[in-house]
């Protein structure tokens, strides 16, 4: 059975609807496809799961021309290495996502990370409207984030394209004010997906 | 009189109780004031947050790209009409997505919401959610009261009597 438009739409939304769901069938079943190609590396332990995917630029480009970013947009966001990062506090009472606190390094020299306020002037300069400027800050990890206890949370960070692997190391403050024990997790050899 | 207040601390000790115990996932807000929302529905029909006092707003922010978000969204509809809006009004607003994106993914998924649609994404950040999707509830005085973390299955037996607690039922 079609899904069941609401019904005071008329036959020109109808139509709309079927066409913008066949576009939104093929994109999703692309990206599917996409993202069996990407990198993934988990770590568990009894407080924190965190899992890393390294999105490829066909990913990037399907997933925001999907959007309907312009192309200026998407060459922007091809220049640099997402990695989608997932976080779920399993069992402490309070874990501190700070980006800042956060190392990237590629043989202990570091990779400055690519902020908000990059993209910020960036979308200024192409002219990004408003609404994508939007859903892309919501597709970013946030910079910084109280997380409770059971709470996940995921987005993108952004490093300048790598050709080498590279190493992350991210660092926890916990406690509601903090002072409770550091919570340090390292990835080593993590690589951009560069695609094709 | 003696039984008159029995049955007020009665009633009031019920409220407390009932205010204080929230289903997990859900944490308890400072009780600020709810910042404006004054949007357009699908069909062009204006929504102010500021005409709606006097009852619980379940106010919710999505986009279609969000996983969580489309898992949540059936559960919603579950529940859509379960509330008198006079008592519990469900609002849902899509972030900086377009009239034909939000239209084609709602009926996909055959939901018959009518979502307030944040087109440039300017009202959700003045609410500041801690992601997408996220659930606010504002009281009837329109200060804000709740907040669910992530998606939640707002149609599980512990959710659903924690709604109808607020809506009085």
């Amino acid at each position: 059975m079609l899904p069941c438009p609401r019904p005071e739409r008329n036959s020109k939304n109808t139509k709309r609807f079927v066409v913008t769901n066949l576009f939104i069938i093929g994109f999703v079943y692309s990206s599917v496809g996409l993202a069996a190609k990407a990198a993934s590396t988990r770590h568990e332990d009894k407080d924190v799961l965190v899992r890393l995917v390294a999105r490829t630029p066909e990913q990037l480009a399907a997933f925001y021309i999907g959007r309907g970013f312009k192309q200026a947009a998407i060459a922007k966001i091809q220049e640099t290495c997402f990695i989608t990062v997932i976080i779920k506090n399993k069992n402490i009472d309070v874990l501190w996502l700070e980006l800042d606190n956060w190392l990237f390094t590629h043989n202990g020299q570091p990779i400055k990370r690519i902020d908000r306020n990059y993209w910020k002037q960036t979308w200024q300069e192409v002219n990004l409207p408003t609404n994508h400027q939007s859903t892309f800050g919501w597709t970013l990890l946030p910079e910084a984030r109280d997380l409770r206890r059971d709470e996940s949370v995921g987005g993108n960070v952004v490093i300048p394209r790598q050709t080498t692997s590279f190493d992350i190391t991210m660092r926890f403050k916990t406690g509601a004010d903090k002072s409770a024990s550091l919570k340090t997790i390292s990835f080593e050899n993590v690589q951009c997906e560069n695609g094709k | 009189m003696r039984k008159l207040i029995t049955c007020m601390l009665v009633v009031l000790s019920i409220q407390l109780h009932a205010a204080e115990d929230i289903p997990k996932g859900l944490i308890t807000l400072d009780g600020r004031q709810a910042p404006p929302l004054v949007l357009n529905d699908l069909d062009g029909e204006s929504w102010d947050i500021s005409k709606a006092k006097g009852r619980w707003l379940f106010v919710h922010f999505w986009a279609s790209w969000c996983g969580p978000c489309r898992k949540e969204m059936p559960t919603i509809q579950a529940i859509y009409n379960q509330f008198d809006k006079s008592e519990l009004e469900i609002v849902i607003i899509n972030t900086a997505e377009s009239e034909d994106t939000v239209f084609s993914f709602l009926a996909s998924i055959q939901m018959d919401l009518n979502p307030l649609l944040d087109r440039d994404g300017l009202v959700t950040e003045q609410w500041q959610p801690r992601g997408l999707p996220s659930t606010f509830f504002v009281d009837p005085d329109g200060k804000l009261r709740y907040l669910a973390l992530g998606g939640r299955p707002w149609d599980s037996p512990a959710y659903l009597a924690f709604l109808k607690r607020l809506a009085g039922n």
